[in-house]
């Protein structure tokens, strides 16, 4: 390139390139940070840690940004995860913020009106969870353009392998059970995907349909079978545990009976927080290697991509399979952080939930799905708490009397409003945002 | 009902899809009872022009960023297709769009939708079989069995059922033999003199469109290039060289005609990447 | 996982009481069948609200037939009116706007929809199950050992009846043949002076007329009138896709041979496989025969 043979002093600036050590340091900064933070300032007052916690958010951001490759970036560079000095700020902020999130959540902060601290921590699980789920049928749907309603089937089938690895065979070994539910998920998704081969659109979707319906009834015979109808149990004797070879482990302290059970918000947060951010970022560089762009392919034009040579039938299959295996294995999370799974836990309207999710977080957007289920589990929350502190919404006794009514009317008007005007959801308002935020920051720039 | 035609005045049209300019400050005459062509290659814009006349850019989420386009002294822009249709603009469609499932009489009916007088559309339909003899002993075919010739006559016909003041062709000729083409271009030179209805003739095949009508145009990546009278583009060596394969002094390829005023984003900019 | 298969029955009389049991239930899938059928046929819309405009049109007939008592004839037309009123609102308000669109996002906003109703529905008539409605005649009689109600042949002759108007509807008036062509090719259609909004805007009418048929004819069989009625929208999609989405008198043959193999697998299997062999069936259809029994064949352009 010319550029480089000959140059000059202004296109010497616009190629920086970052020392290895300068690209990771924001990054573990973040990581580390969080840890000390956590560990040093256990009575410090709430509102040092909220200002600590900014700070340094701030500052690791800055020096994502500062320390980002620019100008003609290589073929390599190009196609990292993170390569914008945005996305790379984004990125080293999140993770600091997902860290530092379990330890404000679990101090005993009071916020001002009674905002519902402790409740939220659950909530956050729950969005963890579901937001895995979420991505996995938003690839599948969103991306691949298989249209399918099945994943709640692959929820359930989580469950039953849960329910025979996880507490028939070994009796609380969530471990063993989450990689049998992924193998599970993906053979059985890839056979669930076969019609996907013959039909498209309307049709796929009313075969996926119908797989559901035969899983529910798997579901149940299985419960009856063996755990009749108070369903499977997958807390107290069966919550899962660490390891005791594992027990030093630093932040793992075992109880009396030389155990270490994860219970409590604290420490299931730690396993699912990485779980969910791991699978997630899985999905994401699926999409971006050979055989994701080939989703995208066959989703837009199948034809079309089988004369490119990419080979149509595998390819769907696979994104059947990929989805399926993680939704499943979200099924085995979510059963195990619940505790108990009965022959209602899995209907109609939970699949609706799942569309909803992915539609208000930004149909097509693999990320969408986070925004989308954080929407789902926070509205219910804030609502809540608005009915019973905000004075002016407090009085309107019609609100008062049908809560969880109104919610879903809430969720309906929302999602015909986000299609009807905003079809990329929150993820595209997210992302408006990021780079109007970019846009005024340069401005400001000399 | 209506006899003679009115005239379409086209000012200044800029159209865009999303980001992308598709037609830019378009400016197009066709006169009452005239026989226009409109030429020009692939993505030269052709059937955005139609599009815009018949205010069916929305379903392909396109719209117009500025100016005016008049049928009789009356703006038609912003107005709803059927409207459109009523004011007496009809066409056929790029690729004849037939509607497949329907009888080649109901194909026909449909011409008609915009009609108040439905007493006069058992006429049009007899006027319509006379011109189309061979459509005769087909009327209660399905008419996506047809071959191409025949779907293109029952297309033709199909926007005569509206007793136009106006017809718009988009690409007559795609797909068809020769002899086939001649002979609606000949028909719709006919149509021009006996009823006096405006016709607009979008068309690749420049060759034929220059016989049979009186003004031109050349649209090209958005712009009109060339207009004139169809006898001074037959002679122009450029529309020779692109249009009517060779003769004229030799370019030696096609980038190296000079545009005027070609468009910049035409090789500057990176074509928008796709997203859904 | 012992599965029941043991209690199959050669007695005629339990075989024909399921025969005509099943024919009574496909009488009524025929009802729902034809409300996705329209909707499908005109607009490529896959209507997953269509379960909650039937569970609409039945709290509505409630509303006017039992608490309002009015005539039954005059209740009726209010009842359809109100209907017809909800679908113009349906597409003015929302659909309009998804024309266009891709596949799914449409699916999802009639789930969206969807919602609303349940939501709406719950709010203003509450949790409550009410009794279901008893103007239509309550008698029975007996063939061979088996019980015949009324009810059900009235049923059975108003889908007739409706799939009659509309078939002649569509085949002979202009509006009908306008709905087809807008069906058949949308752009085309508007560049023939036919508008698609007011096709679309009928054909969301003529759905939710339907609904409120349906409503008024379900809520006559149905065990009690509350919020699970919507269910019967998504136990019908087989029988809608079995008869081909895109014919109506499909939706009547769909609905009943739907109806007399869940009834058949209820009596002989169990209440637990009605579902499972409804959509299994349903599944095989679709691999065999994608369209249906009397589905129209689309082409794709690549």
């Amino acid at each position: 390139m010319t550029a480089v043979e000959n140059p000059t002093p202004q296109q010497e600036s616009n190629t920086y390139r970052p020392s290895p050590a300068q690209r990771f340091a924001p990054f573990v900064t973040a990581a580390v940070v969080p840890f000390i933070l956590g560990a040093t300032t256990g009575d410090m007052n709430f509102w040092w840690k909220a200002l600590i916690t900014v700070v340094v958010l701030a500052v690791v951001a800055r020096l994502a940004w500062k320390w980002t490759p620019r100008g003609e970036l290589t073929h390599r560079e190009d196609m990292r995860l993170w390569r914008t000095p945005s996305d790379r700020s984004w990125a080293a902020a999140t993770t600091f913020g997902l860290l530092v999130l379990p330890f404000i959540l679990a101090s005993d902060f009071t916020p001002p009106m009674d905002f519902p601290w402790a409740t939220w921590f659950a909530v956050v699980n729950l969005v963890l969870i579901f937001a895995m789920g979420a991505a996995a049928f938003n690839l599948l749907v969103g991306y691949s353009g298989q249209i399918s309603l099945a994943h709640v089937a692959f929820l359930a089938l989580g469950s039953i392998v849960g329910g025979i690895v996880g507490v028939q065979w070994s009796g609380g070994n969530m471990w063993l059970a989450l990689p049998a539910a992924a193998v599970a998920g993906a053979v059985v998704g890839a056979i669930s995907g076969l019609p996907a081969l013959r039909l498209k659109h309307l049709y796929l979707l009313l075969a996926t349909f119908g797989f559901h319906f035969v899983m529910m009834l798997v579901w149940r015979e299985y419960l009856q079978e063996y755990f009749g109808f108070v369903g499977i149990r997958f807390k107290g004797e069966n919550s899962p545990r660490i390891a005791s070879w594992l027990h030093w482990l630093p932040g793992i302290d075992p109880d009396q009976n030389g155990e270490f059970v994860i219970t409590g918000q604290f420490r299931w947060y730690w396993v699912l927080m990485p779980i969910t951010v791991l699978s997630i970022l899985f999905m994401v560089n699926v999409v971006r290697t050979r055989e994701g762009r080939a989703f995208a392919a066959v989703r837009d034009r199948d034809v079309s991509a089988s004369l490119l040579g990419i080979n149509v039938a595998r390819s769907k299959l696979f994104a059947f399979a990929l989805s399926s295996a993680i939704v499943s294995m979200s099924g085995v999370l979510a059963s195990f952080y619940i505790g108990s799974r009965g022959e209602d836990s899995f209907n109609v309207q939970t699949v609706l939930n799942y569309a909803i999710i992915i539609v208000v977080g930004g149909f097509s957007s693999i990320q969408g799905a986070i925004f989308g289920s954080a929407f789902f589990w926070f509205l219910p929350e804030w609502f809540k708490w608005a009915r019973e502190e905000l004075w002016f919404v407090r009085d309107i006794d019609f609100l008062s009397d049908y809560p969880s009514e109104i919610d879903l009317a809430i969720k309906g008007f929302l999602v015909v409003i986000i299609l009807m005007f905003k079809p990329d959801g929150l993820a595209g308002l997210w992302r408006d945002f990021k780079n109007w935020l970019g846009r005024s920051l340069a401005r400001n720039k000399p | 009902m209506n006899s003679g035609g009115l005239d379409l005045r086209i000012e200044d049209l800029t159209v865009v899809y999303g980001g992308v300019t598709a037609l830019d400050s378009v400016n197009i005459t066709v006169p009452s009872g005239g026989f226009v062509t409109v030429l020009g290659a692939n993505g030269a814009g052709k059937t955005t022009l139609v599009r815009s006349i018949t205010s069916l850019l929305y379903l392909h989420k396109g719209r117009v960023r500025r100016g005016s386009i008049e049928l009789g002294g009356k703006s038609i822009l912003g107005r709803k297709s059927p409207q459109i249709v009523e004011d007496g603009v009809a066409q056929v469609p790029e690729g004849r769009k037939l509607f497949p499932n329907l009888t080649v009489k109901e194909n026909l009916l449909c011409g008609a939708a915009s009609r108040k007088d439905i007493s006069g559309i058992d006429e049009s339909l007899e006027q319509n079989l006379e011109l189309f003899p061979q459509l005769r002993p087909l009327l209660n075919q399905t008419a996506g069995l047809l071959s191409g010739g025949e779907q293109q006559m029952v297309a033709v016909g199909r926007a005569l059922m509206s007793q136009p003041a106006l017809l718009i062709c988009d690409e007559l000729s795609l797909g068809l033999a020769p002899k086939i083409v001649h002979r609606l271009f000949e028909l719709l030179t006919e149509i021009n003199e006996t009823r006096g209805t405006s016709i607009l003739v979008i068309e690749q095949n420049a060759s034929l469109a220059l016989q049979h009508a009186a003004d031109a145009y050349v649209l090209e990546l958005g712009k009109v290039l060339i207009e004139g009278t169809a006898d001074d583009l037959r002679g122009n060596p450029m529309v020779q060289e692109l249009y009517l394969g060779g003769g004229g002094e030799a370019h030696t390829s096609y980038a190296a005609i000079e545009r005027p005023g070609s468009r910049p984003d035409a090789h500057g900019q990176k074509p928008p990447v796709s997203e859904s | 996982m012992l599965l029941a298969f043991g209690n199959f029955t050669a007695d005629p009389s339990v075989n024909l009481q399921l025969l005509i049991g099943g024919l009574a239930l496909g009488a009524i899938y025929a009802v729902v069948a034809l409300g996705f059928v329209l909707v499908y046929k005109s607009t490529d819309v896959l209507n997953l609200a269509h379960g909650e405009f039937l569970m609409l049109g039945a709290y509505f007939a409630l509303t006017f037939l039992i608490s309002e008592n009015l005539n039954f004839f005059l209740g009726v037309f209010v009842l359809l009116l109100v209907m017809l009123v909800f679908g113009l609102l349906v597409h003015y308000g929302i659909m309009r706007r998804m024309v266009g669109q891709g596949f799914f996002a449409i699916v999802l906003i009639t789930l969206g929809i969807a919602t609303i109703i349940r939501a709406l529905l719950l709010i203003f008539y509450g949790p409550t199950e009410r009794a279901r409605l008893d103007l239509l005649p309550q008698g029975s009689f007996e063939i061979g050992g088996a019980t015949v109600r009324h009810v059900d042949i009235i049923i059975f002759a108003v889908v007739a009846a409706c799939v009659l108007l509309f078939f002649l509807f569509f085949k002979y008036t202009r509006l009908g043949l306008h709905m087809r062509a807008v069906a058949d090719d949308i752009e085309a259609a508007a560049a023939m002076g036919i508008d698609p909004d007011k096709v679309y805007a009928m054909t969301w009418a003529a759905a939710m007329v339907m609904a409120g048929v349906g409503g008024l004819l379900f809520g006559h069989v149905t065990g009690a009138i509350d919020r699970s009625i919507e269910a019967i929208g998504l136990r019908a999609f087989p029988a809608a896709v079995v008869g081909g989405l895109t014919s109506l008198g499909g939706s009547i043959v769909g609905g009943l041979v739907v109806g007399v193999i869940e009834q058949f697998a209820n009596g002989h299997l169990g209440t637990k496989w009605r579902e499972p062999v409804a959509f299994s069936v349903m599944f095989v259809v679709l691999l065999v025969r994608p369209t249906g029994l009397w589905g129209r064949k689309d082409l794709e352009r690549v």
